[in-house]
């Protein structure tokens, strides 16, 4: 237990360390972009005015407001102490807007869109990757190639041809939004078969390719542990088929694990496409609407929740990992 | 070991960074953070605006809107509505709130409503056409009896006057935008509105025309929210401008019914005063107007091809093929080319103070060897009229513009384009050849390239700046071209001195239809007044100056001769085609209209017989919105 | 090493991912030579024009007129305005303008034609018909005129004097021209885009430029990742946990997120494809130098390495000599899919709108990003971006069976038997 209490001590380290280092590049990496955003939000309440001269005037009420005329450090401070009262501030570009309320509408969408998808992706993938080493023959044959092609579509083909084919062509789906265009939120059976309904296609895209990606992989690792010693040995001994496989996936299964972790952690904004091609609502749009508007808030809020996740993500995995992978626990005792 | 002390103290010391600000904070709120806020130095706390809970509870109860009661737009709202204060610009409410020349009335409304297709205001608060002192320094107007506000009350003189008040106390977009024309407006009694001008040292009206436009530009807001709101924001002119004004009373046919971040409903107020005989008569025919949030353009389309939109504002390229084509019940305000009205000239700005660019023999030649037709038929998709049908001038397509200037007199100028020859010879008359032989032409011994620029996303605008630039490449000027982002883009041009690389041809919009044109959108082309200025989002970003086309933007809003006013038009035109400071690229609709007939019928239409003429402003803008009355169900 | 190359080539799948990626470089380099047009030159007034073969009509009226006698041609042309759907139209209207539906027979063209002529108003409005229908008919009825006759037409020039028209040519509905005979004939296998552009030649480019920007794009990735794995695998200690803290950095902040932020910070003037490629190669060299560090960690303790170690040999030297080339297939293998992960991210860049500048050259993602704003896949315009589609997954798809087959050729267990 000694050594894995070190390894334990370790990784939370370097986790509070990355941690304080993310916060640090979340906020300064936004700020570095050229263009000055209260510029930009002073140029859209001017438009449409004919006498500008008061605009100088709203310049400095604004930059005053959102403090982008305070030196670096001092708006720095400022942002850790509203996080600390959690509060990320007023969005520039839906001033005034909060950005809690827009982050608090939007990632709920994002998630459920994504967690799903990920974890499907992944059971199936994975379930047929490994298959696919175990059989060998016909069925692995097949996979391969269609797994290389699959996980190699890019994300916005995948989502372009699932629109066209299945939306706009057989019409079995429709082609954009969250819900039925004519409902209303409510609790309804309706209502959630509409959402059902519209979740597919975006759903699909998003599990076609990561399907593709995980059968590969495992199928690699799965054929590491087939050919291992361990196994020819077990066989020899006459050990049955069954309980040899379920050793060898579990072998085969921890860097997919690790990959798992990844995907779970960076999910949140990574839907952005789906997003865009099917009008689903969700955080990656309004993160590169935030981007494009120059919304520090927003950007620092998203990229932080992101950072949270995948360092929490990534820690968990690791602890887990202590557990399950005996090298690691013999490893910290030498 | 070592290395995890190392590790231990950075954390200490972090935390204890972090604490002794946290101990700071407690004593002060950080000022970063606006209304609500407390701010101990005031005496009253300004407070957010309150939602009514009855609102959301009607909302959820109706689960599914009836496809036969509702209208479904699109093109206009691209974001989560923010608010619903008429008061600021930064509401981000485009079916609601648009206060304009064809102001959008189906919440708010304007004492008139102009109608862009005669040219005429017509009364909607007021009753009855307005009229001139007979000084010619004031403008009085009668409001109608019937109507009234939301909360049942009736409107009067008294909330005009302080609407006004409020927009010139609270530096709103309203007030600032006219406090140099507009004086005073009183209440003379409750139902007649008097409007005093701004005098010059003569006594005579400064701009008689920009009074006339407020009658039905903006808003009208009831005096006794507006001191609600006030008190709610402790008078603080941001806090006033920032409140989200969810009990905000308005007079207008349709109100909030439900908004999130993927679609906006507003529900027809069926007390509406408008249904009274002075008015209209009887109540808008559609229940609700619903505005589903799409991420782009195609999103939109796709909905309007699948009889989920009804009437779309969006710039739908090839909108033909969707009836030749694909046989589907859609269709625009005109049956062919250019399908749509044109009123608003796109136009390509010189920056005068670039290399050359003051060479008149360069403006010209650049100017007349665009293949106009090519970024009409490619960039708008033949959704504008030709600079063949049209000759270009410095007034939009519409009849009534038209006939304010002498065509023939200017008919050698209007050049079509497309003159490769011409432009060559002209270059070579001046003297700018290509010496060194690598295919470009020098001026002076230096080589003339120039980078034409618009901003990116805007895509039938990049596709005819890639026309321009095209067009350089023909003659012998090196055109490239960048496409910087818009909020890059706009502080950038909208300040004096532009950079010396990055914006010699500039692409920036005109004004489009509306009470004051022509002579708004001359006097943004090609007035000193903003010339070499900051914080100018009026016009003339190329920096262009020419006194006797100044004296004469001067005259034109108080002159009344109709003879002398189109000798002066046309003098206008004829200087704007001599210097070629910028140049028209195409035209463009004031917004965009199209219509799909699968639930509803009876859209507005070219020759559709309603008198007076209801413009294809989607049935919001202006006296457009007379057209929510005419419609009728497809199969009732 | 002639030994390893020759088993690559024999592996199945590493040559059908080769070939179909020398394919495509051959077209990409022989291609302009052959065909000499500029790939942005803007050749049509107007957008997205069908493929085919697209004959001059003027010219056509200059050839040799050869008279052809066909059966079918009558038929065929009056098919071609009055299909099926357009006989139910107009049955359609007949029966709701009161006409009796038995008296309607529409496969007989002449009856029908005849009808209608007699009864067609424009400006009647029928019950329920939308302005859209009443527009369809009106349309549908200019476009019937003179169907049924069997004279040709006049071509008329103005005469400079007079201006009045004067024939001076007559053509028959049996003309026809030799399309070989006939001075402007231009084919467009894949149409023309949304600028009025040669899609087929700007493919062509366009494919040369993304493989270059991947090429790019992989190099930079691979070099630094494998610099900075050497260098943390095999030194360890305090390096690798550096090294290790900085890749973790890199995970949590998105990728994506930073790929947009700097490509929105250089600005689009600057956004040469080659800038583009840097930024793409700086942001993703992370899982290279995972897995090559981890490959070093299991290399480190090997019996020539600390062979060389004691013979003295310095750290450079041994990471040169004895690390290097036990993990050159592991490298080959991770640059490939640098390369194509790089294509795919300048796609996904310029979708969004950040990625090279339009008018120097086109690439991939920019075609696909044009294509869709100006909604070619809801109007059906399918040349504007299946094309391209394909050729990206077909790079990608070809990189990926190469590095397949090399993971085969270098790691026996994974041969199929």
């Amino acid at each position: 237990m000694k050594g894995y209490r070190k390894y334990f001590l370790n990784k939370v380290l370097w986790l509070l360390v990355t941690f304080v280092f993310a916060i640090v590049l979340n906020f300064i990496l936004p700020r570095l972009m050229p263009g000055d955003p209260v510029a930009a939000i002073t140029a859209k309440l001017a438009q449409g005015a004919t006498n500008t001269t008061g605009m100088q005037k709203v310049y400095q009420q604004y930059a005053e407001l959102f403090g982008t005329n305070k030196p670096m450090l001092e708006q720095f401070i400022l942002y850790i102490k509203n996080i600390a009262h959690g509060s990320f501030g007023f969005s520039f570009s839906q001033y005034p807007r909060p950005v809690v309320d827009i982050l608090k509408s939007s990632i709920m969408w994002t998630v459920c869109l994504q967690f799903p998808a990920i974890i499907v992706g992944w059971l199936i993938g994975n379930t047929l990757g490994a298959l696919a080493a175990y059989l060998k023959k016909g069925f692995d044959k097949v996979l391969m190639p269609v797994s290389i092609f699959l996980s190699n579509l890019p994300t916005f083909g995948m989502a372009i041809f699932l629109l066209v084919i299945f939306g706009i062509g057989l019409k079995w789906f429709p082609t954009s939004g969250g819900y039925g265009f004519d409902l209303i939120p409510n609790f309804s059976l309706k209502f959630i078969w509409s959402v059902i309904v519209h979740y597919q296609l975006p759903f699909w895209s998003i599990v076609l390719i990561a399907i593709g990606g995980q059968a590969i992989g495992m199928r690699s690792m799965a054929i590491y542990e087939l050919n291992a010693d361990y196994v020819k040995y077990s066989r020899f001994m006459g050990i049955k088929d069954r309980k040899i496989i379920g050793y060898v996936f579990r072998n085969a299964m921890l860097p997919q694990v690790t990959g798992l972790a990844l995907s779970i952690g960076t999910m949140v904004g990574g839907a952005l496409v789906a997003e865009i091609i099917f009008s689903y609502p969700g955080l990656g749009f309004t993160l590169l609407n935030g981007v494009m508007g120059q919304d520090y808030p927003l950007i620092s809020a998203a990229t932080l929740i992101i950072t949270l996740m995948v360092l929490s993500a990534n820690f968990i995995i690791e602890i887990l990992y202590g557990i399950i992978d005996p090298r690691i626990k013999a490893a910290q005792a030498d | 070991m070592k290395r995890i002390t190392i590790l231990l103290s950075v954390l200490v010391a972090f935390s204890m960074l972090l604490s002794a600000c946290g101990t700071a904070a407690t004593a002060t709120k950080a000022p970063a953070t606006a209304a609500p806020v407390e701010a101990p130095t005031v005496a009253c706390v300004p407070s957010a605006a309150p939602v009514a809970a009855v609102d959301s509870a009607i909302a959820a109860a109706v689960k599914t809107l009836p496809r036969n009661e509702t209208l479904y737009f699109n093109g206009q709202q691209w974001g989560s509505v923010v608010g619903w204060n008429p008061f600021s610009t930064s509401m981000n409410n485009a079916m609601a709130i648009a206060q304009q020349d064809s102001a959008r009335v189906i919440m708010f409304e304007t004492p008139y409503l102009y109608d862009m297709l005669d040219g005429k205001q017509y009364p909607l608060l007021a009753d009855g056409p307005w009229s001139w002192n007979s000084a010619m320094t004031e403008i009085t107007f009668k409001l109608k009896a019937a109507a009234k506000w939301s909360d049942g009350t009736p409107v009067t003189a008294d909330d005009v006057a302080y609407t006004w008040a409020s927009n010139i106390k609270y530096e709103t977009n309203a007030g600032v935008n006219n406090k140099d024309y507009i004086d005073t407006i009183e209440a003379k009694d409750a139902h007649t509105v008097v409007v005093k001008a701004k005098l010059d040292a003569a006594g005579k009206m400064i701009n008689p025309l920009v009074v006339a436009a407020y009658l039905s530009g903006n808003y009208v807001m009831q005096k006794a929210w507006i001191q609600k709101l006030e008190a709610r924001a402790c008078g603080d002119a941001t806090a006033f401008k920032a409140d989200t004004a969810e009990d905000v009373v308005y007079s207008g046919s349709y109100h909030k019914f439900f908004t999130d971040d993927t679609k906006a409903i507003y529900v027809r107020d069926d007390n509406y005063w408008g249904q009274d005989a002075s008015m209209f008569g009887k109540l808008p025919a559609p229940k609700y107007l619903a505005h589903a949030i799409f991420k782009d353009n195609a999103a939109g389309t796709t909905a309007l091809q699948a009889g989920e939109v009804d009437v779309s504002q969006q710039f739908n390229s090839n909108v033909q093929d969707l009836w030749l084509v694909n046989n589907l019940p859609i269709s625009t305000y005109l049956p062919d080319a250019p399908y749509g009205i044109g009123a608003s000239l796109p136009t390509a700005f010189y920056n005068q103070s670039s290399y050359g660019l003051d060479q008149l023999a360069i403006r010209k030649a650049i100017a007349i060897a665009v293949d106009y037709p090519t970024i009409i038929a490619n960039a708008m998709t033949n959704q504008s009229a030709t600079f063949a049908q049209v000759p270009r001038s410095l007034m939009n397509p519409t009849p009534g513009e038209q006939a304010l200037y002498d065509t023939n007199a200017v008919k050698d100028l209007q050049w079509v384009g497309n003159d490769i020859a011409g432009a060559k010879a002209l270059l070579d008359a001046a003297g700018i050849k290509d010496t060194n032989g690598d295919g470009n032409r020098e001026f002076n011994g230096k080589e003339l390239s120039y980078i034409a620029t618009c901003p990116n996303g805007w895509s039938d605008w990049q596709a005819a700046i890639e026309v321009v630039a095209s067009a350089g490449k023909a003659i012998g000027i090196n055109i490239t071209t960048s496409f910087p982002e818009w909020s890059v883009y706009q502080t950038v041009v909208t300040n004096w001195p532009l950079p010396a690389t990055g914006y010699d041809i500039l692409m920036m919009w005109s004004d489009g239809a509306g009470p004051t044109q022509p002579w708004g959108r001359i006097r943004h082309l090609i007035s000193s007044e903003f010339a070499k200025t900051t914080g100018n989002w009026n016009g003339n970003w190329g920096g262009y100056v020419n006194p006797a086309a100044d004296a004469l933007i001067q005259a034109i809003p108080t002159e009344t001769d109709p003879a002398k006013l189109k000798a002066d038009y046309t003098e206008l035109v004829k200087i704007y085609l001599t210097d070629i400071p910028s140049f028209t690229l195409m035209y463009r609709p004031q917004s965009f209209h199209t219509v799909n007939e699968s639930v509803w019928t009876n859209f507005p239409h070219a020759g559709d017989g309603t008198s007076p003429a209801v413009p294809p402003l989607d049935l919001t803008d202006g006296w457009s919105i007379a057209g929510l009355y005419n419609l009728t169900l497809v199969t009732p | 090493m002639k030994h390893t190359i020759r088993q690559v080539f024999h592996s199945g799948k590493f040559l059908v991912g080769f070939s179909i990626f020398t394919a495509l470089l051959l077209i990409v380099f022989v291609y302009p030579l052959i065909i000499k047009n500029a790939p942005l030159a803007i050749i049509g007034r107007g957008t997205f024009f069908p493929p085919g073969t697209y004959v001059n009509s003027y010219d056509t009226i200059g050839s040799t007129q050869y008279t052809l006698m066909l059966d079918d041609a009558a038929a065929k042309r009056i098919a071609s305005k009055l299909g099926d759907q357009e006989r139910l139209g107009l049955k359609a209207w007949l029966v709701a303008d009161g006409i009796p539906e038995n008296q309607i027979d529409i496969s007989d063209t002449v009856k029908l034609l005849d009808l209608w002529v007699n009864h067609y108003d424009p400006n009647k409005e029928l019950a329920g018909m939308t302005y859209a229908k009443l527009q369809y008919y009106q349309r549908l009825d200019a476009s019937l005129e003179g169907l049924l006759s069997i004279k040709g037409v006049s071509i008329a020039v103005k005469n400079a004097q007079t201006g009045a028209l004067e024939e001076t040519q007559f053509v028959q509905q049996s003309d026809y021209v030799n399309i070989s005979q006939v001075a402007n004939v231009r084919v467009l296998p894949l149409g023309t885009d949304n600028f009025g552009r040669d899609v087929l030649t700007e493919l062509v480019k366009a494919t040369g430029v993304s493989l270059e920007i991947g090429l790019v794009a992989g190099i930079i990735a691979t070099l630094i990742g494998l610099t900075l794995g050497l260098l943390a695998g095999y030194v360890g200690g305090l390096m690798d946990d550096i090294i290790m803290f900085i890749t973790n950095l890199f995970t949590v902040i998105p990728g994506f997120v930073l790929l947009i932020l700097i490509s929105f910070s250089i600005g689009q003037d600057k956004r040469g494809a080659v800038t583009i490629a840097v930024v793409i190669g700086l942001t993703s060299w992370v899982w290279t130098a995972r897995a090559v560090r981890a490959q070093v960690v299991s290399l480190r303790n090997r019996d020539h390495v600390n062979l060389s170690k004691l013979s003295g040999h310095s750290v450079v030297h041994i990471i040169l000599a004895d690390i290097l080339p036990y993990i050159a297939s592991y490298v080959v293998m991770a640059m490939i899919l640098q390369i194509s992960s790089g294509i795919l991210a300048e796609a996904g860049l310029s979708i969004l709108g950040l990625g090279p500048r339009t008018t120097d050259v086109p690439t991939l993602g920019l075609m696909m990003n044009w294509a869709m704003i100006y909604q070619a896949q809801i109007l059906g315009k399918w040349w504007a971006y299946i094309p391209v589609l394909i050729t990206i997954a077909l790079i990608t798809f070809s990189m990926n069976l190469m590095n397949t087959g090399l993971d085969q050729v270098f790691n026996p267990a994974l041969r199929e038997d």
